[in-house]
């Protein structure tokens, strides 16, 4: 049975590339985004509609991003490039300007290109390697006032500092509905991860409002009328490593084909993007601090184990979801996810639990060696427990 | 394990319940029929264009080989890379797990598993219960497995199963310095042409394989006995770089070494259906 706000969501998103058009015709400003430390808000604050580009799982794009960027770039940025060349996709012919930032050598890399064959107006924040470093955090000041100073020009009004605290005000309750909706997921059989992946994913699209309504309904939806009875005896695994980006399912369907339960993920493309995110104050200076302090990204370089921010999360999630295990997606060519991806294994090791790489990228030709690694883990984990 | 039990010899007539394990690889089908007191019939065939059919003919060879009709397998656990094809199985499980069961059963002591089938290589660690604690696998090239030891013994014009007997004297190795099956092929012309002597490239060869394995086994760590399955364990060049390279004694079974998975297999076989 599917959750009635599920449907909802569903119907919204099909709607959404004509309700893009119409909001244009009558002014409205559409800016496409993606980059981990891109301030959202900020879009939305200045009165015009952010649209997060980011897909995942379609090789016939990323082949045709490779016609323009490197293929030593990881998948997932040859796609980005992708849907520009082949300008067919409905969000993408809709956007006025692409907000990215430099938090990924090859984002920064991807987005210089997009700009450079397909005259897209680009506005890239630059993003400190390390953010706690009283110079970083100049920088990274300056380059958000002037990210405002460009939105601006682009929305042509000026940022309100009323409008900007609703706006604060309005994404903190979407990160805290989320964040409730993945505490369901963790601690009841009543809410697969698979919907709350969907309706995060719809939210990179539809208007902020009505995704929070969407949110609360779903909310209450699953406390009152179940609708989704999990199997409680199949083995429950968290994902990390790499983004896994809308339409990148093949290693989910894998996970879930092989009867396991995917527990939760720390992903940038899920969770990890409303963790550890609380603004500190309703304020430009509190957005800027707030990301400046937000969990790092795994191209910011820090060498530490015991104090990687990252680690000691990704342990917390897995704790908290009763997850037996982590599959950790290495998407080919994504080098940052793949930095510390045996520090991980042995700091989880440590703390007993097991990890598993999934080394893979968006083709056909190696889902049965991978569908063997994941089942041999997940026979792994059944007779651990 | 004695060589009548590895025979299937010595079978018992009658209605005893047997469990079967059918291990399907890129290369060989392999089956292992067994009872509760033993193996009682093995068979391997080359897997050809048809999986499921080479399958079932491996199952149907060892059942015939310990004198029983299919009626008497209770239960059967199909793995190997065909196992998808194996309708007629009651589960299918990953040759991780089924080597490691192999594995332990014939070397209790084992730790850490090598198999080298055709056209993969795995390294499987095991916790003292002989459970798997973790693997690696490197099943995306042909370097250092079955396949780049054909493509060797065709160049070199003997039977696969000779290629390590050429390589027992006491010349010096010559190092293959290409990790492609490809590009190793046209090194080793060369050196043939050179002048190179067959044992000394063939220990280098040996050596280039070792030194693969050694690689992905790098990755989980070798630690306990070492125990070497699949059909590149029958060749003794190849034990002997491993030997060298991992530092340590290598344990390769009496009973053949391309059948661990599917004992593998028929004694999963045997717990599952005992609950049955």
């Amino acid at each position: 049975m599917v959750l009635q706000a599920i449907e909802k969501m569903r119907a919204a998103l099909a709607w959404r590339p004509e309700e893009l058009a119409s909001a244009r015709a009558s002014g409205r400003k559409v800016i496409g985004w993606t980059g981990y430390n891109v301030p959202e808000e900020l879009i939305y604050a200045c009165g015009m509609i952010p649209v997060r580009i980011s897909r995942g799982g379609s090789s016939r794009l990323a082949e045709m991003g490779a016609n323009y960027i490197s293929t030593q770039n990881c998948f997932f940025l040859r796609q980005c490039v992708g849907p520009f060349a082949e300008d067919v996709d409905p969000y993408i012919k809709q956007i006025d300007a692409l907000v990215t930032d430099t938090t990924c050598l090859q984002s920064h890399r991807m987005s210089s290109l997009v700009e450079h064959y397909f005259q897209v107006n680009l506005l890239q924040l630059g993003m400190p390697k390390d953010p706690q470093r009283p110079e970083a955090r100049r920088y990274f000041a300056h380059e958000v006032r002037f990210l405002v100073a460009r939105l601006e020009k682009i929305a042509g009004r000026e940022l309100d500092t009323a409008r900007l605290a609703e706006t604060l005000e309005l994404y903190q309750n979407i990160r805290e509905a989320v964040r409730e909706l993945y505490r369901r997921v963790w601690t009841t059989s009543t809410l697969s991860w698979r919907t709350v992946n969907e309706m995060v994913h719809a939210g990179y699209l539809l208007d902020r409002v009505v995704y929070l309504g969407l949110l609360q309904e779903l909310l209450q939806e699953s406390k009152e009328d179940p609708g989704e009875k999990l199997p409680s005896q199949s083995v429950r695994v968290l994902l990390a490593g790499s983004p896994m980006a809308p339409g990148d399912n093949k290693l989910i369907e894998i996970v879930e084909k092989s009867g396991a339960v995917i527990a939760g993920d720390l992903l940038w493309s899920g969770f990890a993007q409303f963790t550890d995110l609380d603004f500190k104050e309703c304020s430009l200076q509190g957005l800027i601090d707030s990301y400046l302090d937000r969990l790092p990204h795994a191209a910011l370089p820090f060498m530490e184990v015991v104090t990687d921010r990252k680690l000691i999360k990704l342990l917390d999630v897995v704790r908290q979801s009763g997850a037996r295990g982590v599959i950790y997606y290495s998407l080919r060519f994504c080098d940052p996810f793949s930095f510390k991806m045996l520090v991980t294994k042995d700091y989880l090791k440590l703390a007993g639990v097991p990890l598993m790489e999934a080394q893979t990228d968006f083709g056909e030709m190696d889902i049965e060696t991978l569908r063997t690694r994941v089942e041999a883990f997940l026979e792994m984990l059944a007779i651990r427990s | 394990m004695n060589s009548n039990e590895a025979r299937g010899e010595g079978n018992q007539r009658g209605t005893q319940l047997l469990y079967a394990g059918i291990d399907i690889g890129s290369l060989g089908s392999k089956a292992v029929v067994i009872s509760q007191n033993g193996i009682k019939g093995c068979a391997v065939l080359p897997t050809g264009v048809f999986p499921e059919k080479s399958g079932q003919e491996a199952l149907e060879t060892a059942l015939a080989n310990a004198n029983a009709g299919r009626e008497r397998v209770r239960y059967l656990v199909a793995t190997g890379y065909g196992r998808i094809t194996a309708q007629h199985a009651n589960k299918t499980i990953t040759e991780i797990t089924c080597h490691a069961r192999g594995a332990h059963h014939l070397h209790p002591a084992t730790r850490t598993i090598v198999d080298i089938g055709g056209q993969d290589c795995k390294v499987i660690r095991l916790d003292n219960e002989g459970n798997v604690a973790d693997f690696a696998m490197n099943d995306k090239c042909a370097a250092g497995t079955g396949r780049f030891l054909e493509v060797i013994s065709n160049v070199f014009k003997v039977p696969l199963e000779e290629l390590g007997d050429l390589a027992k004297g006491d010349a010096p190795l010559v190092p293959i310095n290409n990790t492609c099956t490809v590009f190793a092929e046209t090194e080793i012309i060369s050196l043939i042409a050179r002048g190179e002597r067959s044992e000394s490239i063939l220990k280098g060869v040996f050596s280039a394989i070792a030194s693969r394995v050694a690689g992905i086994a790098s990755r989980i760590g070798v630690s306990g006995d070492v125990f070497f399955s699949g059909g590149v364990a029958k060749n003794y060049g190849v034990v002997s770089a491993l030997e060298a390279v991992l530092e340590c004694p290598v344990y390769v079974p009496g009973f053949d070494p391309q059948l661990v998975g599917a004992l593998g297999a028929a004694m999963l076989a045997r717990e599952l259906g005992v609950r049955v």
